[in-house]
């Protein structure tokens, strides 16, 4: 437990240390709302929710690459797979729920009628499948100009995609979408429920995914034996 | 230079050279003993430190090391091939507790490979190895967090071993002190020098009190004084029974280790050096 | 030149100085210098001589022993021991005997 909760913390005071990255990642989902603030308020919540998907994915992203060499090390000095990507994963989740906080607030001061709830879900949602998301980006792609690529595929397809379209389920983010809807447009409460299980299944299985790469990543060679000191 | 720092140099000198702790004790209080009745220039008295040093192995040789202990790291034929090139061929090598290996070899022979296989990092594609008890490793570079402070870092190597903060931090400048750093600042690694940033990489990899210790050339960016203090941080590892390899393209300090693995492939492949080429002229 | 050559004598003999010296009374290591000055044989320099004495001691031709000296600082005592005085008659006799036929002709040879 402590060594879950040391990897968090540090992944934390790490994060809050690229003080110009934190800043770019939040000024993407504001600048998102703003542009689409004049015409129609559910298109502007909808970017806000991706502008917090691909600011929380990018820092995950970042975050991950940053550890490859560390994380080796670190498994030599007791750590196990899970402690290092839980740990990890906790860590950005928190700092997806603080930067959460001004974007919940947002619509709010700007005085939109919506179901907040809902906002919150959506935000909750988004946070919750960007982390992993944005690790196992990092896992599997080597550099983090290739990564940040990847996502900004990622996000550009899900900003286009029809959400009503058999494919769009596929994109990671789908969930905000369904959940933004209800909560921008008061739609029929399948919406919500569509939305919070696909959250929970995609983060569910993203997060599998991380713990697959980092299991086989950080495993136990078979080469190497070890005997207990004699 | 004083007669002190002559003496100090002296004791370092004797040291290094593994003369017994005891018989050097005598050594240094007998020369300082004829400085002080007759006094002098000890560089004309007795000489460079350096010098006297080596007359004094020469007259009364060296403390026999201490036993080696049991095997601690055994590597059995490693091979490794990266693609149609063999890296590695059947590289073996073992070192006991409390012994010194030094792994050389010219550049892309694979000492690095070897390390990082004995480490469980990467897998070989043939051979075994064999650790007893916990293992360290310190890469070349990189292995640490930019943005992360010394401290920090003792933290989380700490923690793994369930260490509490407290005593992870004062182990960890510790150990630090004794390469001649004062770890406890607030500079963030990406902001240390390179030779800093090794000193902490090192740090770390010695942190977790391991059986093993391996070493990848950690010495990059250091100074003179830094290289000779990581060279008496290694004898009091291994003196305290660390198995440790270090791998080193420096041969002048293979007098100081205890067994070499010289990796540089024979010469197989049709290539010969310049002045060893077969046949006769 | 000259000092070079009584440097290559001295160390093939010192050995057998110290011997004798010793085999007179204990003696540490500054008084040892200063007797071979004295006895005209020229300064010996503490690397030269410390080394040879440790060598005695470790072959345990001389036994040495720290004492604090009525005044100034503790001093090591060497003393020669029983192969000491043996190694003394047996290494002496064979520098006379090497010696007196230098002796001669170098003798012979600066008055002729």
């Amino acid at each position: 437990m402590n060594r879950l909760v040391t990897v968090a913390e540090m992944t934390l005071r790490e994060l809050l240390r690229r003080r110009g990255v934190l800043l770019l990642l939040l000024l993407m989902p504001l600048t998102f709302y703003l542009i689409r603030r004049d015409s129609y308020l559910g298109q502007s919540v909808r970017s806000l929710l991706l502008g917090v998907g691909w600011a929380v994915s990018t820092a995950a992203l970042f975050a991950t690459t940053a550890a490859r060499e560390l994380e080796p090390r670190l498994r030599l000095a007791g750590y196990r797979p899970h402690h290092l990507y839980l740990g990890r994963m906790l860590g950005l989740w928190t700092v997806g729920l603080v930067i959460s906080v001004p974007f919940f607030l947002l619509p709010w001061v700007d005085g939109a009628d919506l179901r907040y709830e809902g906002l919150a879900a959506a935000l909750l949602c988004a946070v919750g499948v960007a982390a992993p998301f944005g690790m196992l980006i990092g896992a599997l792609l080597p550099r983090e100009l290739e990564g940040t690529l990847l996502l900004l595929t990622v996000v550009t397809v899900q900003m286009l995609i029809d959400p009503a379209g058999s494919g769009a389920r596929l994109t990671p983010f789908w969930s905000t979408r369904e959940i933004a809807t209800w909560s921008v447009d008061h739609t029929d409460g399948g919406y919500l429920a569509r939305g919070v299980l696909h959250g929970i299944v995609v983060t569910a299985l993203l997060a599998l995914g991380v713990a697959a790469v980092a299991s086989v990543r950080l495993r136990r060679r078979r080469h190497l034996r070890h005997l207990p000191v004699g | 230079m004083n007669s002190d720092d002559w003496l100090r140099a002296l004791t370092a000198e004797l040291h290094q050279r593994r003369v017994a702790a005891d018989a050097a004790r005598h050594v240094v209080a007998e020369a300082a003993t004829h400085l002080r009745e007759g006094g002098g220039d000890p560089w004309v008295v007795f000489g460079p430190p350096q010098q006297y040093a080596g007359a004094i192995v020469e007259s009364i040789g060296t403390a026999p090391g201490p036993r080696p202990g049991p095997v601690r790291l055994h590597a059995q034929g490693i091979t490794k091939r990266y693609g149609r090139q063999t890296v590695l061929r059947d590289a073996t090598l073992t070192v006991r507790a409390g012994q010194i290996a030094a792994v050389v070899g010219a550049n892309g022979c694979g000492k690095s490979t070897f390390l990082r296989i004995c480490a469980g990092l990467i897998s070989p594609d043939a051979g075994e190895v064999a650790v007893s008890g916990r293992l360290g490793y310190c890469p070349q570079s990189g292995g640490t967090a930019d943005f992360l402070l010394p401290d920090e870092h003792f933290v989380l190597v700490g923690a793994g071993q369930g260490v509490a903060r407290g005593p992870a931090r004062r182990a960890g400048r510790a150990a630090a002190r004794q390469l001649g750093w004062e770890a406890g600042g607030a500079t963030q690694a990406r902001h240390l020098s390179g030779g800093t940033r090794q000193k902490l990489n090192l740090t770390m990899s010695a942190l977790s009190n391991p059986d093993v210790l391996l070493l990848d050339e950690p010495y990059q960016g250091f100074d003179q004084g830094t290289y000779l203090n990581f060279w008496d941080q290694l004898g009091r590892l291994r003196d305290a029974g660390t198995a440790i390899v270090v791998v080193t393209h420096l041969l002048n300090q293979l007098d100081r280790v205890d067994t070499v693995l010289d990796l540089t492939p024979a010469q197989q492949t049709g290539w010969h050096a310049p002045g060893v080429q077969g046949g006769r002229p | 030149m000259e000092s070079d050559r009584r440097g290559q004598w001295l160390r093939g003999v010192l050995d057998i100085c110290v011997l004798a010296l010793l085999a007179e009374r204990e003696s540490y290591g500054y008084q040892l210098a200063q007797a071979l000055d004295a006895a005209g044989v020229g300064p010996i320099q503490g690397g030269t001589l410390y080394p040879v004495l440790l060598r005695l001691q470790k072959i345990g031709l001389v036994t040495a022993q720290w004492r604090e000296g009525t005044a100034g600082p503790a001093r090591k005592y060497y003393r020669l021991t029983d192969d000491g005085h043996a190694a003394l008659r047996q290494g002496g006799s064979a520098w006379l005997t090497f010696v007196r036929p230098v002796n001669d002709i170098v003798t012979k040879g600066v008055a002729r």
